[in-house]
């Protein structure tokens, strides 16, 4: 399946739910309040959101990097071989983007659902909604699209500036920068569950920004877990042991965010790789399962929190 | 607001505090299950994870033992004897066996030791398979040989893995090297094996050559995709560190059984190269890149190695590749004197590319060489044989094809077809003994084409020597090389031979054990 | 009248992680507001009003006791929120939205939607006098019309309860009389008020019932005219001498206020008019004016209050 397919039929997919979605909530009226409620607080969060000043401001750096990262090649000017040289030019600038889109894309993703319920209990907003018809579930998942839709309108910003600075660097569309782009997006999908979880409990937005960081820095490293377990129980000593039996059920249940290492690499890999093919709709089912456990989670804290 | 000092006992007669416990638990179930499900589905990744780094590894297996006759290993590296490699591949050779679908064997389907090579090998020796094979990397048809393989990968007894989706199986199998690199860059190595190629490039221009081998070996560990790191860093070894190096002379060159070759300086460099793009081509066995710059790069400009170059080059065109790809393969194919190979290939890329100028030229030029070849066919079995007949048939034979030769480079008129037709006219003076006018002619043909300066060269030494000519000086020392290299050859035969014997001496205990 | 909102022995414990530090916020509270009344809710600042509040609305949950809003005990349904509408103390609302943007976003929560949403929008921003500034940006309004924008927001879905926390704190004396005097409007429409607020003199003027919080624990309870019942009478003097002086402090009157020969006589429950007046003519003092004098509700409110307090600093004691 060529990329171009797959995407279609990712498309074809996501419409055919959506259609689902619309025809269940026309279905059912108190669904359809219940969604449309949901629907108008995110898109109340995500107007409030896209306002904020830092998100700005790391946008803005992205941007700069995207745009910088061409200067980067500079130090390799001297290099000239033909093509070549302009191959690892674009190579470095490729990374440099990728890199800054993780960077800047998991900053924006921590900050904002770090955020918008700590800030929504300071301003008292959250008793004006609460106090509404508005079930909690229902004011939750509206912030969590919210948060979602911030977080792709960042994305898509920065991924689209680097889609148009790459196709005029090389003349060509950058097709798999678009998978690379959904990767990215479905991995930030975890920590940002997770961050919102941990700041539905949370009364500032400072602890659950602190513990998104934490977050998407472990996350990344559950694959030393594995070494971990690999290597440890070498003494015979009991404790030995207890370490690596549970640094293995760690690594079992935690969610490994070096999972969707593929978006890194699939800029380079060549254009029929089989197992791209089926890791992507693989890693998309895991971000949205443990998006999933995270935000039942979110909910779990916040359903008797007092406000 | 007051305290409470005293514990209260109203507090459980909330009514509502009962059902919460309840939905409490059932919440916190429902989050239990969905983790389940999640880590269920996590470890379905990981599955396939495992899978892609066996796919990779099978594929840079089969290609390593199919392009580098990976046959007995080098034992005089430590560690060597434990390698599991091999075995493991041919484990899984015979259980894919019965499943996989006939291929063709073709005549070029043999490893070095002459056996036929087994269908998996054939089969993905082009990406046309891999989607098979992918199947089979994850099926249970292979099950067996997967988690060999992590027993393997564990006890480090492989030598290379590479794996697209986990950065830690880089280098799994080499001892020292097994550090968690992506771990350290949080995911970020590829950046990092960015940084680490600006500084070899920095060294390449303070032409610190010595500084730049290290880091590009730890560039590419950190990324091991990065093939142009591949293919500049073998350009730095093989061109650009022996820029400025002198001949090493014959008596000091040493014996490098690694390479079963006898290496000066630049030889070594040469070597140090072809180990870098084979490093390249192991973890990225699909990039037509590292193939040719192998074939093309350093084995026909640098070492003049054609039969390989045609290997190397043949592999390149398997993938996906550039137009230019083919033309040199064809180009080397005639200097390894594969005439009808070149010829059928320069064909089929004039139907593919009707408009290519060069294809026409070449199509003759080989056309050329065939009836020249043919022609001194006939000629030698004109003198061989007893039959004076036969003789005078094959005289005839051979006559009539050095005029369709000397027809084909009338035609052509390019200084190639015209050197050529001066060596006839010279070979033709030298068999009716007028040796001056065929070294004259000689002379005329090795300064109209340079590429048959050097055969021109030595068809004067021979005329001079054979009509008892004093030889220049230069051509005193050429055949003074010439000799000194036929006495190293010798030299060389009997080395390696010794060392084959007692890498077998050395694999007897081990396999008795 | 059936009473709207009901609270029997409610209990609120803010507990701690550290033992001990546990707070009771409010204490056995039985509350009963009825149909169509006007219900102040006054307490000093932490004494837990805003707690009742939070409760009544479902943002927290009793520790014990229940309470019923319209006669039904699930008060966190949908159902009976949207028959209430709330105003909290100082919030936010934001300021990059136009204020019917605002109104619209709230609206939406209730489930309204199209036609009705404008209609509805129309109707409350002209009960809270704001349709003149509906297109502005929150962002260049004053204090007292974010508080209107706030008190439509709490006005969208007609709601047949009210609960204003702080309805009028930090506005202008101006400001104020339009927010009371639209709170009367909607009394006389007919809803339920339940307004907590410490401006007493505010709450007198408008209020039908009072409770006084003090503590967690609802110190007194009633209507204005049954708990301001004290009545005495004061009289206004003119020319005072000495002489008359020392005869008012010799029938156990003291004369307040005394300035420029005028002064005032609060007369004690056991002085009788008729005396003072005597005085007031042996004297040849010019009486002004004879004034009966209520009780004001600072008055009452200082009492009740004082008068906790000095039960805890009591009970603190032994």
């Amino acid at each position: 399946m060529s990329p171009i397919e797959s995407l279609l039929l990712t498309c074809g997919a996501v419409g055919i739910l959506v259609i689902l979605g619309v025809i269940a909530s026309v279905i059912s009226v108190s669904a359809r309040h219940f969604f449309a409620s949901s629907w108008s607080i995110a898109v109340y969060t995500w107007r409030e959101g896209m306002r904020k000043k830092t998100l700005i401001g790391f946008l803005i750096l992205s941007i700069l990097v995207i745009f910088g990262s061409s200067f980067m090649t500079a130090f390799l000017a001297q290099t000239t071989i033909g093509d070549l040289e302009s191959d690892v030019d674009l190579k470095l600038i490729k990374d440099i983007c990728v890199t800054a889109i993780s960077i800047f894309g998991v900053l924006i993703t921590i900050f904002i659902s770090a955020s918008v319920v700590p800030n929504e209990i300071e301003n008292k907003v959250i008793y004006t909604v609460l106090s509404k018809p508005v079930r909690r579930f229902g004011y939750l998942l509206g912030k969590f699209i919210g948060v979602q839709l911030i977080v792709i309108v960042n994305l898509a910003l920065m991924g689209g500036l680097f889609f148009i600075a790459l196709y005029f660097k090389q003349r060509m569309w950058p097709t798999l920068l678009l998978w690379s782009i959904l990767l990215t997006y479905f991995q930030f999908l975890i920590v940002s569950a997770f961050t919102f979880a941990i700041s539905c409990a949370a009364s500032s937005a400072v602890l659950p920004t602190i513990a998104g960081l934490f977050i998407f820095i472990t996350g990344n490293l559950t694959e030393y877990l594995k070494e971990v377990y690999n290597r440890g129980g070498q003494s015979g000593a009991w404790f030995d042991e207890a370490i690596r039996k549970l640094a293995y059920g760690l690594y079992q249940i935690l969610p490994n965010l070096q999972n969707f290492s593929l978006k890194d690499e699939i800029l380079y890999l060549q254009v029929n790789d089989p197992p791209r093919d089926v890791m992507i709709p693989n890693l998309i089912a895991y971000g949205l399962l443990f998006a999933l456990a995270g935000y039942i989670v979110a909910y779990v804290v916040f359903w008797r929190r007092e406000l | 607001m007051i305290t409470c000092p005293q514990p209260t006992a109203e507090r459980n007669a909330c009514p509502d505090a009962g059902r919460g416990l309840v939905a409490s638990l059932v919440l916190l179930l429902l989050v239990a299950l969905l983790w389940a499900v999640a880590a269920g589905q996590g470890l379905r990744v990981r599955r396939l994870r495992e899978a892609e780094m066996f796919y990779r590894w099978i594929l840079s297996e089969a290609t390593g033992s199919r392009v580098f006759d990976r046959g007995p290993y080098d034992l005089s590296v430590p560690g060597t004897e434990q390698m599991m490699d091999s075995a493991l591949l041919k484990s899984i050779e015979k259980a894919t066996d019965p499943v996989l679908p006939e291929v063709a064997l073709t005549d070029q389907d043999v490893d070095a030791q002459g056996q036929p090579l087994s269908k998996l090998v054939r089969l993905v020796r082009d990406g046309t398979n891999d989607r098979l094979l992918w199947q089979l990397a994850r099926g249970p048809v292979l099950q067996q040989q997967r988690e060999d393989f992590f027993h393997y990968l564990r006890k480090k007894q492989l030598e290379t893995v590479a794996s697209v989706f986990d950065p830690n199986a880089v280098y799994a199998g080499e001892g020292g090297a097994n550090v968690s690199i992506g771990n350290i860059f949080f995911g970020f190595r590829k950046i990092a094996a960015n940084f680490v190629w600006l500084q070899v490039d920095k060294y390449y221009h303070q032409g610190m050559m010595h500084r730049m081998v290290p880091l590009m070996n730890t560039c590419v560990a950190l990324d091991p995709h990065f093939v142009d790191a591949y293919l500049l860093g073998a350009w730095h070894l093989a061109y650009n560190a022996t820029a400025h190096m002198i001949d090493t002379p014959e008596p000091l060159k040493k014996w490098y059984p690694k390479y079963k070759a006898r290496l000066g300086d630049k030889e070594l460099y040469y070597y140090m190269g072809i180990d870098f793009l084979k490093d390249g081509i192991f973890k990225n066995p699909r990039n037509y890149k590292l193939y040719f710059d192998l074939g093309f790069g350093i084995y026909k400009t640098k070492l003049q190695d054609y039969a390989n170059a045609v290997l190397y080059l043949s592999e390149a065109i398997r993938h996906r590749h550039d137009k230019w790809v083919p033309r040199q393969l064809y180009q080397c194919l005639e200097l390894n004197g594969q005439y009808e190979e070149a010829l059928a290939g320069w064909e089929r890329y004039l139907k593919e590319n009707p408009d290519n100028l060069v294809a026409p030229r070449f199509i003759l030029r080989n056309k050329g060489l065939m009836k020249e070849r043919a022609a001194e066919q006939a000629q030698s079995r004109a003198e061989e044989t007893e039959d004076p007949l036969a003789a005078q048939a094959a005289r005839v034979e051979s006559e009539d094809l050095e005029n369709e030769a000397r027809a084909i480079w009338k035609e052509m008129n390019e200084p190639f077809a015209e050197a050529r037709l001066l060596r006839l006219d010279a070979l033709k003076c030298i068999q009716e003994k007028r040796y001056v006018e065929a070294i004259a002619y000689l002379e005329h043909a090795r300064w109209e084409s340079s590429t048959f300066f050097d055969e021109a060269t030595d068809l004067i030494i021979q005329t001079k020597q054979k009509a008892g000519i004093p030889l220049s000086k230069s051509e005193a020392m050429a055949v003074i090389r010439k000799e000194e290299a036929e006495k190293y050859e010798k030299l060389d035969q009997e080395q390696l031979e010794q060392d084959e014997r007692e890498a077998a001496a050395r694999a007897k205990p081990s396999a008795t054990e | 009248m059936a009473a709207v909102i009901e609270t029997k022995k409610l209990c609120k414990v803010y507990e701690s992680a550290l033992k001990g530090q546990d707070v009771r916020a409010l204490n056995n509270v039985d509350l009963s507001i009825e149909s169509g009344e006007i219900f102040a809710y006054l307490g000093p600042n932490g004494s837990g009003k805003t707690t009742t509040i939070k409760l009544l609305l479902g943002l927290i949950f009793p520790t014990s006791g229940e309470m019923r809003i319209m006669g039904s005990t699930k008060i966190g349904r949908p159902a009976i929120r949207k028959k209430i509408g709330y105003l909290p103390e100082g919030a936010y609302y934001p300021d990059f939205l136009r204020g019917e943007e605002v109104l619209e976003f709230y609206g939406e929560l209730y489930g309204l939607g199209g036609k009705d949403l404008r209609k509805r929008l129309g109707a409350v921003l002209d009960t809270v006098g704001m349709t003149h500034a509906r297109k502005r940006l929150i962002r260049g309004y004053s204090k007292g019309m974010r508080q209107r924008i706030g008190l439509a927001q709490a006005l969208l879905s007609n709601p047949e309860i009210l609960i204003l926390d702080e309805p009028t704190t930090g506005l202008d004396p101006i400001a104020r009389k339009e927010i009371r005097d639209i709170l009367v409007r909607l009394r006389d429409e007919g809803k339920t008020l339940l307004i907590s607020s410490h401006e007493l003199l505010e709450v007198e003027m408008i209020s039908n019932r009072i409770g006084i919080l003090y503590g967690g624990v609802l110190q007194t309870c009633g209507t204005i005219s049954e708990l301001l019942t004290n009545r005495d009478v004061t009289v206004e003097i003119e020319r005072v001498s000495p002489e008359a002086l020392a005869a008012f402090r010799a029938a156990g009157v003291e004369p307040e206020d005394t300035y420029e020969q005028k002064s005032l006589l609060r007369l004690p429950e056991f002085v009788s008019l008729y005396a003072a007046m005597d005085i007031c003519r042996s004297h040849n003092v010019t009486v002004i004016a004879v004034k009966p004098r209520r009780e004001t509700l600072e008055e009452l409110f200082v009492r009740v209050v004082g008068k906790a307090q000095d039960e805890e600093r009591k009970g603190a004691l032994r």
